[in-house]
Protein backbone atom coordinates (compact mmCIF):
# COMPACT_ATOMS: atom_id res chain seq x y z
CA UNK A 1 0.00 0.00 0.00
CA UNK A 2 1.83 3.25 -1.11
CA UNK A 3 -1.15 5.53 -1.29
CA UNK A 4 -3.86 3.50 0.38
CA UNK A 5 -7.28 4.82 -0.77
CA UNK A 6 -8.58 7.18 2.43
CA UNK A 7 -5.44 10.04 1.68
CA UNK A 8 -6.84 10.10 -1.82
CA UNK A 9 -10.15 9.74 -0.87
CA UNK A 10 -9.81 13.01 1.50
CA UNK A 11 -8.24 15.32 -1.04
CA UNK A 12 -11.48 14.55 -3.42
CA UNK A 13 -13.72 15.33 -0.98
CA UNK A 14 -12.30 18.80 0.40
CA UNK A 15 -11.50 20.14 -3.57
CA UNK A 16 -15.48 19.03 -3.71
CA UNK A 17 -16.02 21.23 -0.23
CA UNK A 18 -14.27 23.89 -1.62
CA UNK A 19 -16.34 24.01 -4.39
CA UNK A 20 -19.23 23.53 -2.99
CA UNK A 21 -18.14 26.31 -0.45
CA UNK A 22 -17.45 28.41 -3.23
CA UNK A 23 -21.15 28.27 -4.53
CA UNK A 24 -23.32 27.93 -1.04
CA UNK A 25 -21.83 29.92 1.29
CA UNK A 26 -22.74 33.13 -0.63
CA UNK A 27 -25.70 32.20 0.02
CA UNK A 28 -25.98 32.09 3.72
CA UNK A 29 -25.96 35.23 5.95
CA UNK A 30 -28.34 37.83 8.34
CA UNK A 31 -30.93 38.60 5.21
CA UNK A 32 -31.78 35.06 2.92
CA UNK A 33 -31.73 35.51 -0.59
CA UNK A 34 -34.86 34.80 -2.40
CA UNK A 35 -32.61 32.61 -5.34
CA UNK A 36 -36.04 33.41 -7.77
CA UNK A 37 -34.84 37.63 -7.39
CA UNK A 38 -31.10 36.46 -7.80
CA UNK A 39 -31.38 34.76 -10.91
CA UNK A 40 -33.56 37.88 -12.20
CA UNK A 41 -30.72 40.21 -11.35
CA UNK A 42 -33.42 42.07 -9.58
CA UNK A 43 -31.66 44.86 -6.63
CA UNK A 44 -30.85 44.66 -3.79
CA UNK A 45 -30.49 40.90 -3.94
CA UNK A 46 -28.07 40.30 -7.00
CA UNK A 47 -25.83 43.36 -5.71
CA UNK A 48 -26.25 42.15 -2.14
CA UNK A 49 -24.58 38.40 -3.59
CA UNK A 50 -22.07 39.35 -6.29
CA UNK A 51 -20.41 42.52 -4.46
CA UNK A 52 -20.81 41.13 -0.68
CA UNK A 53 -21.25 37.74 -0.22
CA UNK A 54 -19.59 36.64 -3.35
CA UNK A 55 -16.42 38.51 -2.66
CA UNK A 56 -16.50 37.62 1.10
CA UNK A 57 -16.24 33.70 0.92
CA UNK A 58 -13.92 33.77 -2.22
CA UNK A 59 -11.92 35.96 0.46
CA UNK A 60 -12.37 33.67 2.97
CA UNK A 61 -11.67 30.32 1.24
CA UNK A 62 -7.84 31.93 0.07
CA UNK A 63 -7.14 33.43 2.96
CA UNK A 64 -7.74 30.15 4.66
CA UNK A 65 -5.91 27.89 2.05
CA UNK A 66 -3.06 30.35 2.14
CA UNK A 67 -2.78 30.48 5.75
CA UNK A 68 -2.68 26.71 5.86
CA UNK A 69 -0.80 26.34 3.15
CA UNK A 70 1.84 28.81 4.35
CA UNK A 71 1.84 26.64 8.26
CA UNK A 72 2.10 23.45 6.22
CA UNK A 73 5.16 24.77 4.43
CA UNK A 74 7.13 26.38 7.54
CA UNK A 75 6.05 22.88 9.58
CA UNK A 76 7.54 20.58 6.84
CA UNK A 77 10.79 22.73 6.66
CA UNK A 78 11.65 23.84 10.00
CA UNK A 79 10.63 19.70 11.36
CA UNK A 80 8.67 21.55 14.21
CA UNK A 81 4.87 21.09 14.68
CA UNK A 82 4.61 24.80 15.68
CA UNK A 83 6.08 26.69 13.27
CA UNK A 84 3.28 28.82 11.45
CA UNK A 85 3.36 32.33 10.52
CA UNK A 86 2.78 33.60 13.69
CA UNK A 87 5.46 31.60 15.52
CA UNK A 88 7.77 32.82 12.87
CA UNK A 89 6.89 36.59 13.38
CA UNK A 90 5.74 37.21 10.50
CA UNK A 91 1.57 37.56 11.18
CA UNK A 92 2.36 39.82 13.97
CA UNK A 93 5.12 41.90 11.71
CA UNK A 94 2.36 42.38 9.70
CA UNK A 95 0.01 43.79 12.10
CA UNK A 96 2.20 46.33 13.76
CA UNK A 97 2.76 47.93 10.24
CA UNK A 98 -1.05 47.76 10.01
CA UNK A 99 -1.39 49.23 13.40
CA UNK A 100 1.18 52.14 12.22
CA UNK A 101 -0.75 52.77 9.74
CA UNK A 102 -4.52 53.25 11.50
CA UNK A 103 -2.81 55.09 14.63
CA UNK A 104 -1.65 57.35 11.70
CA UNK A 105 -5.00 57.58 10.28
CA UNK A 106 -4.17 57.08 6.63
CA UNK A 107 -6.49 55.67 4.32
CA UNK A 108 -5.49 55.47 0.90
CA UNK A 109 -2.77 55.33 -1.01
CA UNK A 110 -2.46 55.64 -4.65
CA UNK A 111 -6.44 53.67 -4.54
CA UNK A 112 -4.76 50.88 -2.14
CA UNK A 113 -5.96 50.99 1.57
CA UNK A 114 -2.92 51.87 3.38
CA UNK A 115 -3.53 49.59 6.18
CA UNK A 116 -2.30 46.50 3.79
CA UNK A 117 0.68 48.71 2.53
CA UNK A 118 1.30 48.85 6.15
CA UNK A 119 0.66 44.98 7.13
CA UNK A 120 2.67 44.09 3.43
CA UNK A 121 5.89 46.76 4.56
CA UNK A 122 5.95 45.58 7.89
CA UNK A 123 6.08 41.64 6.97
CA UNK A 124 8.69 42.80 4.59
CA UNK A 125 11.13 44.52 7.09
CA UNK A 126 10.98 41.91 9.30
CA UNK A 127 11.62 39.26 6.00
CA UNK A 128 14.82 41.07 5.19
CA UNK A 129 15.91 41.42 8.93
CA UNK A 130 15.33 37.52 9.64
CA UNK A 131 16.84 36.32 6.64
CA UNK A 132 19.81 39.31 7.20
CA UNK A 133 20.30 37.35 10.25
CA UNK A 134 19.87 34.37 10.14
CA UNK A 135 21.57 33.77 6.58
CA UNK A 136 24.54 32.31 6.94
CA UNK A 137 27.62 31.70 3.96
CA UNK A 138 26.33 27.44 4.36
CA UNK A 139 22.63 27.64 4.91
CA UNK A 140 20.14 28.94 7.09
CA UNK A 141 19.25 27.19 10.55
CA UNK A 142 15.79 26.52 11.21
CA UNK A 143 16.40 26.76 14.93
CA UNK A 144 17.51 30.26 14.32
CA UNK A 145 14.61 31.41 12.45
CA UNK A 146 12.45 30.04 15.02
CA UNK A 147 14.42 31.94 18.22
CA UNK A 148 14.48 35.14 15.47
CA UNK A 149 10.56 34.73 15.09
CA UNK A 150 9.69 34.72 18.75
CA UNK A 151 11.63 37.76 19.50
CA UNK A 152 10.15 39.29 16.64
CA UNK A 153 6.74 38.73 17.89
CA UNK A 154 7.30 40.16 21.23
CA UNK A 155 8.82 43.42 20.29
CA UNK A 156 5.96 43.98 17.75
CA UNK A 157 3.11 42.54 20.16
CA UNK A 158 4.73 45.63 22.93
CA UNK A 159 4.49 47.89 20.31
CA UNK A 160 1.32 46.94 18.92
CA UNK A 161 -0.22 47.56 22.66
CA UNK A 162 2.62 50.83 23.50
CA UNK A 163 0.56 52.20 19.75
CA UNK A 164 -3.25 51.24 21.03
CA UNK A 165 -2.48 52.50 24.42
CA UNK A 166 -1.49 55.46 23.28
CA UNK A 167 -4.00 56.05 20.37
CA UNK A 168 -6.94 58.06 20.32
CA UNK A 169 -10.14 57.21 20.91
CA UNK A 170 -11.46 56.14 17.86
CA UNK A 171 -7.86 55.10 16.09
CA UNK A 172 -8.30 52.94 19.60
CA UNK A 173 -11.07 51.54 18.62
CA UNK A 174 -10.26 50.35 14.76
CA UNK A 175 -7.11 49.05 15.95
CA UNK A 176 -9.00 46.47 18.36
CA UNK A 177 -11.64 45.85 15.91
CA UNK A 178 -9.07 45.65 13.32
CA UNK A 179 -7.31 43.15 15.32
CA UNK A 180 -9.54 40.44 15.61
CA UNK A 181 -9.44 39.50 12.72
CA UNK A 182 -11.73 39.37 10.10
CA UNK A 183 -13.21 38.84 6.47
CA UNK A 184 -15.10 41.48 5.06
CA UNK A 185 -16.62 41.95 2.07
CA UNK A 186 -13.96 43.79 -0.61
CA UNK A 187 -13.91 44.96 -4.38
CA UNK A 188 -12.78 42.77 -7.12
CA UNK A 189 -10.33 45.41 -7.78
CA UNK A 190 -8.47 43.89 -4.84
CA UNK A 191 -9.87 40.36 -4.45
CA UNK A 192 -8.71 39.14 -8.47
CA UNK A 193 -4.71 40.03 -7.45
CA UNK A 194 -4.90 38.57 -4.30
CA UNK A 195 -6.01 35.20 -5.59
CA UNK A 196 -3.94 35.50 -8.51
CA UNK A 197 -0.75 35.54 -6.01
CA UNK A 198 -2.18 33.22 -3.67
CA UNK A 199 -2.94 30.35 -6.69
CA UNK A 200 0.71 31.37 -7.70
CA UNK A 201 2.46 30.64 -4.62
CA UNK A 202 0.51 28.26 -3.93
CA UNK A 203 1.50 26.14 -7.27
CA UNK A 204 5.35 26.99 -6.58
CA UNK A 205 5.08 25.02 -3.58
CA UNK A 206 3.24 22.29 -4.63
CA UNK A 207 5.93 22.28 -6.86
CA UNK A 208 8.17 21.09 -4.77
CA UNK A 209 6.05 19.04 -2.46
CA UNK A 210 8.82 15.75 -2.89
CA UNK A 211 11.78 18.18 -1.59
CA UNK A 212 9.06 18.98 1.58
CA UNK A 213 9.20 15.35 2.33
CA UNK A 214 12.58 15.21 2.38
CA UNK A 215 13.03 18.08 4.53
CA UNK A 216 10.41 16.90 6.89
CA UNK A 217 13.20 14.49 7.46
CA UNK A 218 15.85 16.59 7.68
CA UNK A 219 18.43 18.76 5.50
CA UNK A 220 20.77 16.28 5.18
CA UNK A 221 18.54 13.83 4.14
CA UNK A 222 17.04 16.10 1.66
CA UNK A 223 20.45 17.29 0.49
CA UNK A 224 21.25 13.70 -0.08
CA UNK A 225 18.31 12.81 -2.08
CA UNK A 226 18.68 15.69 -4.36
CA UNK A 227 16.81 18.68 -2.67
CA UNK A 228 19.12 22.33 -3.32
CA UNK A 229 18.30 22.83 0.63
CA UNK A 230 19.43 26.62 0.72
CA UNK A 231 17.72 27.65 -2.28
CA UNK A 232 14.41 25.77 -0.76
CA UNK A 233 14.55 26.47 2.73
CA UNK A 234 14.68 30.13 1.03
CA UNK A 235 12.43 30.35 -1.04
CA UNK A 236 9.46 28.53 1.20
CA UNK A 237 10.84 30.70 3.53
CA UNK A 238 9.29 33.77 1.19
CA UNK A 239 6.92 31.97 -0.14
CA UNK A 240 5.03 31.25 2.95
CA UNK A 241 5.75 34.78 4.04
CA UNK A 242 4.15 36.67 1.26
CA UNK A 243 0.55 33.77 1.86
CA UNK A 244 0.83 35.29 5.20
CA UNK A 245 1.68 38.88 5.00
CA UNK A 246 -0.85 39.27 1.68
CA UNK A 247 -3.87 37.07 3.84
CA UNK A 248 -3.11 39.33 7.07
CA UNK A 249 -3.30 42.76 4.54
CA UNK A 250 -6.72 41.82 3.83
CA UNK A 251 -8.15 40.20 6.94
CA UNK A 252 -6.40 41.36 10.38
CA UNK A 253 -4.54 38.46 12.10
CA UNK A 254 -6.49 35.21 11.39
CA UNK A 255 -4.04 32.45 13.16
CA UNK A 256 -5.37 29.67 14.21
CA UNK A 257 -6.60 28.43 10.19
CA UNK A 258 -1.93 28.02 9.92
CA UNK A 259 -1.20 26.25 13.15
CA UNK A 260 -4.60 23.52 13.22
CA UNK A 261 -5.45 22.71 9.92
CA UNK A 262 -1.90 21.38 8.62
CA UNK A 263 -2.12 19.24 11.66
CA UNK A 264 -5.88 18.31 11.27
CA UNK A 265 -4.99 17.46 7.41
CA UNK A 266 -1.66 15.43 8.68
CA UNK A 267 -3.99 13.07 10.75
CA UNK A 268 -6.15 12.42 7.96
CA UNK A 269 -4.15 12.17 4.93
CA UNK A 270 -0.70 11.43 6.12
CA UNK A 271 2.29 13.32 6.26
CA UNK A 272 3.24 12.52 2.23
CA UNK A 273 3.30 16.63 1.18
CA UNK A 274 2.29 15.99 -2.39
CA UNK A 275 -1.32 15.10 -0.70
CA UNK A 276 -1.20 16.77 2.61
CA UNK A 277 -0.83 20.51 1.15
CA UNK A 278 -3.27 20.49 -1.29
CA UNK A 279 -5.51 18.92 1.08
CA UNK A 280 -4.72 21.92 3.74
CA UNK A 281 -5.33 24.70 1.26
CA UNK A 282 -8.33 23.52 0.25
CA UNK A 283 -9.53 22.37 3.71
CA UNK A 284 -7.79 25.98 5.51
CA UNK A 285 -10.18 27.37 2.89
CA UNK A 286 -13.23 25.60 3.26
CA UNK A 287 -13.05 25.87 7.28
CA UNK A 288 -12.59 30.04 7.33
CA UNK A 289 -14.81 30.77 4.92
CA UNK A 290 -17.10 28.23 6.32
CA UNK A 291 -16.87 29.91 9.98
CA UNK A 292 -16.93 33.17 8.39
CA UNK A 293 -20.69 32.38 6.76
CA UNK A 294 -21.48 31.16 10.59
CA UNK A 295 -19.91 34.23 12.38
CA UNK A 296 -22.11 36.49 9.99
CA UNK A 297 -25.38 34.58 10.62
CA UNK A 298 -25.78 33.09 14.52
CA UNK A 299 -25.98 36.43 15.71
CA UNK A 300 -27.24 38.82 12.54
CA UNK A 301 -27.41 41.51 12.66
CA UNK A 302 -24.16 41.44 14.77
CA UNK A 303 -21.08 39.37 12.99
CA UNK A 304 -18.57 37.18 15.09
CA UNK A 305 -15.37 38.17 13.17
CA UNK A 306 -13.75 35.04 11.90
CA UNK A 307 -10.01 34.99 13.43
CA UNK A 308 -12.16 35.21 16.85
CA UNK A 309 -14.68 32.01 15.78
CA UNK A 310 -11.25 30.15 14.71
CA UNK A 311 -9.42 30.97 17.99
CA UNK A 312 -12.20 29.74 20.11
CA UNK A 313 -13.31 26.73 18.11
CA UNK A 314 -9.28 25.91 17.35
CA UNK A 315 -7.78 26.17 20.68
CA UNK A 316 -9.99 23.41 22.27
CA UNK A 317 -10.16 21.64 19.14
CA UNK A 318 -5.82 21.55 19.40
CA UNK A 319 -5.84 20.50 23.02
CA UNK A 320 -8.00 17.50 22.41
CA UNK A 321 -5.77 16.72 19.33
CA UNK A 322 -2.82 16.49 21.48
CA UNK A 323 -4.27 14.75 24.15
CA UNK A 324 -5.93 11.96 22.01
CA UNK A 325 -2.57 11.51 20.90
CA UNK A 326 -0.98 11.19 24.09
CA UNK B 1 41.31 3.62 -15.40
CA UNK B 2 39.63 6.62 -13.39
CA UNK B 3 38.35 4.96 -10.18
CA UNK B 4 35.11 5.15 -9.11
CA UNK B 5 35.61 7.66 -6.06
CA UNK B 6 39.21 10.37 -5.54
CA UNK B 7 39.76 11.55 -2.74
CA UNK B 8 42.87 13.76 -2.92
CA UNK B 9 44.30 15.49 -0.30
CA UNK B 10 40.99 16.89 1.15
CA UNK B 11 41.02 19.02 4.40
CA UNK B 12 38.57 20.59 6.89
CA UNK B 13 38.44 23.09 9.03
CA UNK B 14 35.95 23.62 11.44
CA UNK B 15 36.56 27.75 12.57
CA UNK B 16 40.22 27.36 13.65
CA UNK B 17 40.41 23.60 14.27
CA UNK B 18 41.51 20.98 11.70
CA UNK B 19 39.78 18.00 11.56
CA UNK B 20 40.92 16.78 7.74
CA UNK B 21 44.53 17.51 6.63
CA UNK B 22 45.56 16.41 3.81
CA UNK B 23 42.92 12.83 3.25
CA UNK B 24 43.56 11.02 0.20
CA UNK B 25 42.10 7.79 -1.00
CA UNK B 26 41.02 6.24 -4.51
CA UNK B 27 38.12 3.57 -4.34
CA UNK B 28 37.48 0.86 -6.76
CA UNK B 29 34.01 -0.58 -8.71
CA UNK B 30 33.30 -3.76 -6.04
CA UNK B 31 35.29 -2.26 -3.39
CA UNK B 32 33.85 -2.30 0.10
CA UNK B 33 36.19 0.14 2.31
CA UNK B 34 35.37 -0.12 6.47
CA UNK B 35 36.59 3.48 7.25
CA UNK B 36 37.46 3.21 10.58
CA UNK B 37 39.14 5.41 13.53
CA UNK B 38 38.58 6.84 17.14
CA UNK B 39 35.99 9.00 18.05
CA UNK B 40 36.59 12.48 16.56
CA UNK B 41 38.96 11.22 14.39
CA UNK B 42 36.89 12.81 11.07
CA UNK B 43 35.25 9.78 9.56
CA UNK B 44 31.79 11.06 9.54
CA UNK B 45 32.89 14.41 8.10
CA UNK B 46 34.81 12.69 5.58
CA UNK B 47 31.78 10.90 4.79
CA UNK B 48 29.66 14.25 4.66
CA UNK B 49 32.68 15.62 2.28
CA UNK B 50 32.24 12.89 -0.23
CA UNK B 51 28.40 12.63 -0.48
CA UNK B 52 28.03 16.85 -1.17
CA UNK B 53 26.72 17.72 2.69
CA UNK B 54 29.09 20.14 3.01
CA UNK B 55 32.41 21.50 1.17
CA UNK B 56 35.75 20.36 1.99
CA UNK B 57 37.99 23.65 2.59
CA UNK B 58 40.70 22.14 1.15
CA UNK B 59 41.76 19.35 -1.87
CA UNK B 60 39.36 17.46 -4.28
CA UNK B 61 36.58 15.12 -4.47
CA UNK B 62 35.53 13.30 -7.97
CA UNK B 63 33.07 10.51 -8.93
CA UNK B 64 34.63 8.65 -11.95
CA UNK B 65 36.82 11.29 -12.76
CA UNK B 66 34.08 13.97 -12.45
CA UNK B 67 34.93 16.47 -9.80
CA UNK B 68 32.08 16.09 -7.11
CA UNK B 69 30.73 20.37 -7.16
CA UNK B 70 30.30 19.64 -11.32
CA UNK B 71 27.29 17.14 -10.29
CA UNK B 72 23.69 19.21 -10.04
CA UNK B 73 22.16 17.89 -6.49
CA UNK B 74 19.62 15.44 -8.22
CA UNK B 75 22.77 14.00 -10.99
CA UNK B 76 24.71 13.59 -7.24
CA UNK B 77 21.92 11.83 -5.52
CA UNK B 78 21.37 9.61 -8.52
CA UNK B 79 25.12 8.25 -8.11
CA UNK B 80 25.54 8.78 -4.22
CA UNK B 81 23.52 7.02 -1.57
CA UNK B 82 24.22 8.44 2.11
CA UNK B 83 23.31 6.66 5.59
CA UNK B 84 23.32 8.67 7.92
CA UNK B 85 23.79 8.06 11.81
CA UNK B 86 20.28 8.54 12.72
CA UNK B 87 17.52 10.72 11.52
CA UNK B 88 15.09 12.77 13.82
CA UNK B 89 12.94 10.16 16.17
CA UNK B 90 9.54 11.61 15.42
CA UNK B 91 9.97 11.60 11.54
CA UNK B 92 6.26 11.58 10.53
CA UNK B 93 5.97 9.08 7.60
CA UNK B 94 5.39 5.11 7.48
CA UNK B 95 8.63 2.71 6.98
CA UNK B 96 7.11 2.44 3.32
CA UNK B 97 7.36 6.13 2.44
CA UNK B 98 10.61 6.67 3.89
CA UNK B 99 12.49 4.13 1.54
CA UNK B 100 10.25 5.30 -0.94
CA UNK B 101 12.18 8.79 -0.89
CA UNK B 102 15.40 6.74 -2.03
CA UNK B 103 13.47 6.72 -5.62
CA UNK B 104 12.66 10.40 -5.91
CA UNK B 105 15.94 11.52 -7.13
CA UNK B 106 15.17 8.84 -10.27
CA UNK B 107 11.47 9.97 -10.31
CA UNK B 108 10.13 12.38 -13.00
CA UNK B 109 6.50 12.01 -12.47
CA UNK B 110 4.24 13.51 -9.51
CA UNK B 111 3.90 9.81 -8.09
CA UNK B 112 5.87 7.19 -8.38
CA UNK B 113 5.67 4.62 -11.07
CA UNK B 114 5.32 0.68 -10.50
CA UNK B 115 9.41 0.30 -11.53
CA UNK B 116 10.33 2.51 -8.33
CA UNK B 117 7.00 0.72 -5.54
CA UNK B 118 9.13 -2.70 -6.92
CA UNK B 119 12.57 -1.52 -5.96
CA UNK B 120 11.04 0.06 -2.89
CA UNK B 121 9.39 -3.53 -2.00
CA UNK B 122 12.64 -5.69 -3.04
CA UNK B 123 14.60 -3.16 -0.76
CA UNK B 124 12.39 -3.87 2.02
CA UNK B 125 12.58 -7.38 1.75
CA UNK B 126 16.11 -7.68 1.12
CA UNK B 127 16.11 -5.44 4.74
CA UNK B 128 13.77 -7.15 6.58
CA UNK B 129 11.63 -4.70 6.33
CA UNK B 130 8.63 -5.63 4.78
CA UNK B 131 6.88 -6.77 8.11
CA UNK B 132 6.72 -3.49 9.38
CA UNK B 133 6.18 -1.49 5.91
CA UNK B 134 3.36 0.32 7.20
CA UNK B 135 4.08 1.52 10.47
CA UNK B 136 5.32 4.85 11.28
CA UNK B 137 9.00 5.30 11.57
CA UNK B 138 8.50 6.62 14.78
CA UNK B 139 6.90 3.37 16.06
CA UNK B 140 9.96 1.59 15.16
CA UNK B 141 12.97 0.38 17.34
CA UNK B 142 16.20 2.05 16.79
CA UNK B 143 17.02 -1.55 15.22
CA UNK B 144 14.16 -1.49 12.66
CA UNK B 145 14.66 2.23 11.66
CA UNK B 146 18.38 1.29 11.41
CA UNK B 147 17.13 -1.28 8.85
CA UNK B 148 14.89 1.24 7.03
CA UNK B 149 16.99 3.76 6.50
CA UNK B 150 19.38 1.36 4.92
CA UNK B 151 16.42 0.28 2.63
CA UNK B 152 16.13 3.62 1.88
CA UNK B 153 19.37 3.71 0.69
CA UNK B 154 19.81 0.58 -1.54
CA UNK B 155 16.58 1.67 -3.00
CA UNK B 156 18.45 4.43 -4.15
CA UNK B 157 20.54 2.16 -6.22
CA UNK B 158 23.66 4.40 -6.52
CA UNK B 159 26.77 3.71 -7.46
CA UNK B 160 28.25 4.85 -4.63
CA UNK B 161 27.11 4.00 -0.87
CA UNK B 162 28.11 5.78 2.24
CA UNK B 163 26.94 4.38 5.40
CA UNK B 164 27.76 6.40 8.49
CA UNK B 165 27.59 3.30 11.39
CA UNK B 166 25.13 1.12 9.18
CA UNK B 167 25.28 -1.81 11.73
CA UNK B 168 24.30 0.53 15.28
CA UNK B 169 21.35 -0.65 16.94
CA UNK B 170 21.48 -3.47 14.91
CA UNK B 171 21.54 -7.10 16.55
CA UNK B 172 24.35 -9.67 16.05
CA UNK B 173 22.49 -11.20 13.26
CA UNK B 174 21.41 -8.10 11.65
CA UNK B 175 24.73 -6.90 12.20
CA UNK B 176 26.12 -9.81 9.75
CA UNK B 177 22.90 -9.62 7.54
CA UNK B 178 23.86 -5.74 7.07
CA UNK B 179 26.99 -6.22 5.85
CA UNK B 180 26.49 -9.21 3.84
CA UNK B 181 23.93 -7.07 2.10
CA UNK B 182 26.78 -4.35 1.56
CA UNK B 183 29.23 -7.26 0.07
CA UNK B 184 26.36 -7.86 -2.04
CA UNK B 185 25.92 -4.52 -3.52
CA UNK B 186 29.94 -3.98 -4.12
CA UNK B 187 29.96 -7.58 -6.16
CA UNK B 188 27.43 -6.02 -8.19
CA UNK B 189 29.59 -3.39 -9.09
CA UNK B 190 28.75 -0.72 -6.16
CA UNK B 191 31.83 0.88 -3.94
CA UNK B 192 30.74 1.27 -0.11
CA UNK B 193 32.42 2.92 2.31
CA UNK B 194 30.70 2.36 5.82
CA UNK B 195 32.19 3.57 9.15
CA UNK B 196 32.11 0.90 11.75
CA UNK B 197 33.50 0.92 14.84
CA UNK B 198 33.36 -2.92 15.33
CA UNK B 199 36.64 -4.16 13.85
CA UNK B 200 35.98 -8.20 13.60
CA UNK B 201 32.88 -7.30 11.42
CA UNK B 202 35.55 -4.80 9.13
CA UNK B 203 37.76 -7.94 9.10
CA UNK B 204 35.50 -10.30 7.89
CA UNK B 205 33.34 -8.30 5.34
CA UNK B 206 35.33 -5.50 4.12
CA UNK B 207 37.72 -5.48 0.99
CA UNK B 208 40.35 -2.79 2.72
CA UNK B 209 40.67 -1.07 6.14
CA UNK B 210 41.17 2.33 6.19
CA UNK B 211 41.85 4.01 9.98
CA UNK B 212 41.70 7.89 9.93
CA UNK B 213 43.95 8.98 12.84
CA UNK B 214 45.98 12.53 13.52
CA UNK B 215 43.59 13.87 10.57
CA UNK B 216 44.83 12.17 7.84
CA UNK B 217 44.88 8.41 6.49
CA UNK B 218 47.18 6.45 9.19
CA UNK B 219 46.36 3.25 7.89
CA UNK B 220 45.15 1.47 4.26
CA UNK B 221 44.92 -2.13 4.09
CA UNK B 222 43.81 -5.29 3.41
CA UNK B 223 42.33 -7.20 6.19
CA UNK B 224 45.01 -9.87 4.95
CA UNK B 225 47.39 -7.55 5.80
CA UNK B 226 46.18 -6.85 8.80
CA UNK B 227 46.21 -9.64 10.29
CA UNK B 228 49.87 -10.40 9.13
CA UNK B 229 51.36 -7.13 11.05
CA UNK B 230 48.81 -6.18 13.90
CA UNK B 231 50.58 -3.04 15.33
CA UNK B 232 47.72 -0.87 13.88
CA UNK B 233 45.53 -2.29 16.39
CA UNK B 234 47.22 0.32 18.91
CA UNK B 235 45.76 3.17 16.88
CA UNK B 236 42.36 1.99 18.37
CA UNK B 237 43.53 0.78 22.10
CA UNK B 238 46.40 -1.29 23.65
CA UNK B 239 44.57 -3.46 24.88
CA UNK B 240 43.59 -5.24 21.96
CA UNK B 241 45.30 -9.05 20.29
CA UNK B 242 44.83 -10.66 17.19
CA UNK B 243 43.67 -14.33 18.23
CA UNK B 244 43.98 -17.17 16.02
CA UNK B 245 42.17 -20.68 16.65
CA UNK B 246 44.31 -22.39 14.24
CA UNK B 247 41.26 -23.57 12.10
CA UNK B 248 40.85 -20.15 9.84
CA UNK B 249 38.91 -18.14 12.51
CA UNK B 250 40.52 -14.74 13.50
CA UNK B 251 39.06 -12.41 15.45
CA UNK B 252 39.92 -8.95 17.65
CA UNK B 253 40.16 -10.15 21.03
CA UNK B 254 39.84 -7.66 24.43
CA UNK B 255 42.96 -7.81 26.83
Amino acid sequence: MSHPAAPRAWLVGSAVAFVAGAVFFPLVGPMPLDLGAVLAHREPEWSILWQLRVSRTLLGLFAGGALSLAGSVFQAMLREALATPYTLGVSTSASLGAVIVIALGGHTVLGVPAVWMGALAGAAAVLFLVLGSAARPGRMSAFGLLLIGIATNSVCSAAILLIHGFAGLSQSFSIARWLLGSIDAIGYGALVPFVVLVAGIALWILRHARHWNLLAVGEDWASARGTPVSRLLLGGYVAGSALAASTVALTGPIGFVGLIVPHLARSRVGADHRLLMPCAFLMGGVLLAGGDAIGRSVLAPAEIPAGALMALIGGPYLVWLVRRRG
Amino acid sequence: MTPRLSITDVSYRAGTTAILDGVSLDAGAGELIALMGRNGAGKSTLLDIVAGLRPATGGAVALDGEPLDRLDNAERARRIGHLPQAVRADVPFSAWELVMMGRYPHADRWFESKADRAAVEIAMQRTGCAAFRDRPVSTLSGGERQRVLLAACLAQEPRLLLLDEPSTFLDVDQQLHCFSLLREETRRGATCVAVTHDLNLALTFATRLVVLAERRVALDVTPGAAFEAPEWLRLFSSRLRLCDDGAGGRWVSFA
